[in-house]
């Protein structure tokens, strides 16, 4: 016992402080998985592109890879199959998480390409982002000019109007923004008002489930005091 | 009847299935453009015709200004409903990338026209130049994981591949035990199976 002990505590404190490492990389993790399942749901539910969380995608993508490599140890050291899967679920679970946001926010762009590259939504993307925005817009104008605009009468070729007497860009697809969302809020906010005119207020209290327009509630979405579900 | 021709268009578009693509129906939309040209010569005669009257163009409503007018609409709804065949098509061209890949089967291939041949390929390009930014294929995990290695059946003879640091070689009929995400592309293509007891 004592030879064992003795030998045993190089490595054995050794492997201790490597666990307790991991440990508290996965209780951060924790709350970061949190933040990364909420920002998912957000841009799931919201019809247009929201803010692109940067920090949080890079704080993810460190997890991921200190998941890789403990995984890759345990393989190395032969641990228990149980633990190994454990790990590899957790994995995978962030990696779905953090592909899914990204491709929800890529499809996104595709779809609204023209009117994010005109308007102000263009600052909340990332900058691997803007330039498949940029390209995408390039492409889809040359599609269509190729097939159809070149063939159409001097006047008419515009992507963005309808005709050159058109006063603005009749022709952009927008997201609509008075669709309904489900939403949750975290704390009171009291009396809001629904619209415009003054006309609706909601009582607004804290973790309590609503169907509102998305427009309506845009501003508390983003000040993250409202979760979309 | 005016717009009619285009009309047909969109119909088309309406009766397909969300996701699936008709073949391209360059006759019609041959017959569109020619319309829109007609259209815009009318217009442009009639415009000179009041000219000629020296009429004042800004102020004058006559039978050949109305006249004017309803060719220009009906220019515009024509435009219109292009675009939208256009838009809509290469919306759907977009999705396909993401659900059968960067390769399109035969079936597929022979609905486009040449325009879109080329926008498939330009955009896939873009979206793989964004995922090697990133480093990171996001046209796996498209369902939420339930178990990170699945079974698999092989439906056909795809030989030696290599997976991670090993390489297995896949036969048809063979069954194997692999990770999801490497086994999701085979799958999307449709040259492998979940193997469900």
């Amino acid at each position: 016992m004592a030879s064992g002990s003795g030998s045993g505590s190089g490595s054995g404190s050794e492997r201790w402080s490597e666990g307790l490492e991991t440990e508290a990389a996965m209780a951060m993790e924790t709350t970061d998985v949190e933040l990364l399942k909420r920002a998912w749901r957000n841009e799931k539910a919201a019809p247009e592109i929201l803010q692109f969380e940067a920090a949080l995608v890079l704080r993810a993508r460190e997890q991921i890879q200190l998941l890789e490599e403990t995984l890759e140890e345990f393989t190395e050291n032969g641990v228990d199959d149980l633990v190994v899967s454990l790990y590899q679920m957790d994995l995978d679970r962030t990696l779905f998480l953090l592909r899914s946001y990204l491709r929800i926010r890529l499809q996104k762009i595709e779809k609204y390409m023209i009117h994010i590259s005109k308007t102000n939504l263009w600052n909340r993307l990332s900058e691997q982002e803007q330039r498949f925005a940029k390209r995408c817009t390039d492409i889809m104008e040359k599609h269509l000019e190729q097939s159809v605009l070149s063939r159409l009468p001097y006047g008419y070729q515009s992507i963005l109007k309808q005709s050159i007497s058109s006063e603005e860009d009749d022709m952009v697809p927008e997201p609509q923004l008075d669709t309904f969302v489900f939403c949750k809020t975290k704390s009171a906010v009291g009396a809001f008002q629904l619209d415009d005119t003054g006309d609706e207020i909601v009582d607004l209290v804290a973790d309590d489930l609503y169907v509102l327009r998305y427009k309506s509630i845009k501003g508390l979405v983003e000040g993250g005091r409202i979760d979309l579900v | 009847m005016y717009g009619r021709r285009a009309s047909q268009l969109l119909r088309e578009l309406a009766c397909s299935e969300t996701g699936q693509l008709t073949t391209f129906n360059s006759d019609a939309f041959d017959q569109v453009i020619k319309e829109c040209n007609e259209h815009n010569l009318q217009l442009q005669s009639l415009i000179r015709k009041i000219e000629d009257e020296n009429l004042d163009i800004q102020t004058t409503r006559n039978e050949d200004h109305f006249g004017a007018v309803i060719h220009h609409l009906s220019l515009i709804r024509n435009k219109h409903c292009l675009m939208a065949y256009m838009y809509n098509r290469a919306e759907t061209i977009q999705s396909l990338r993401w659900k059968v890949g960067p390769v399109l089967p035969q079936e597929i291939q022979e609905k486009l026209n040449y325009s879109e041949e080329e926008y498939f390929k330009n955009h896939s390009a873009a979206i793989e130049s964004y995922m090697s930014e990133l480093d990171l294929d996001l046209t796996v995990d498209m369902v939420p994981p339930k178990d990170p290695y699945i079974r698999v059946r092989v439906l056909d003879d795809i030989g030696e591949v290599c997976l991670g640091d090993h390489s297995i070689s896949l036969t048809k009929h063979s069954l194997h035990f692999l990770r999801r995400t490497d086994a999701e592309p085979f799958i999307s293509q449709g040259i492998m199976e979940e193997f469900l007891e």
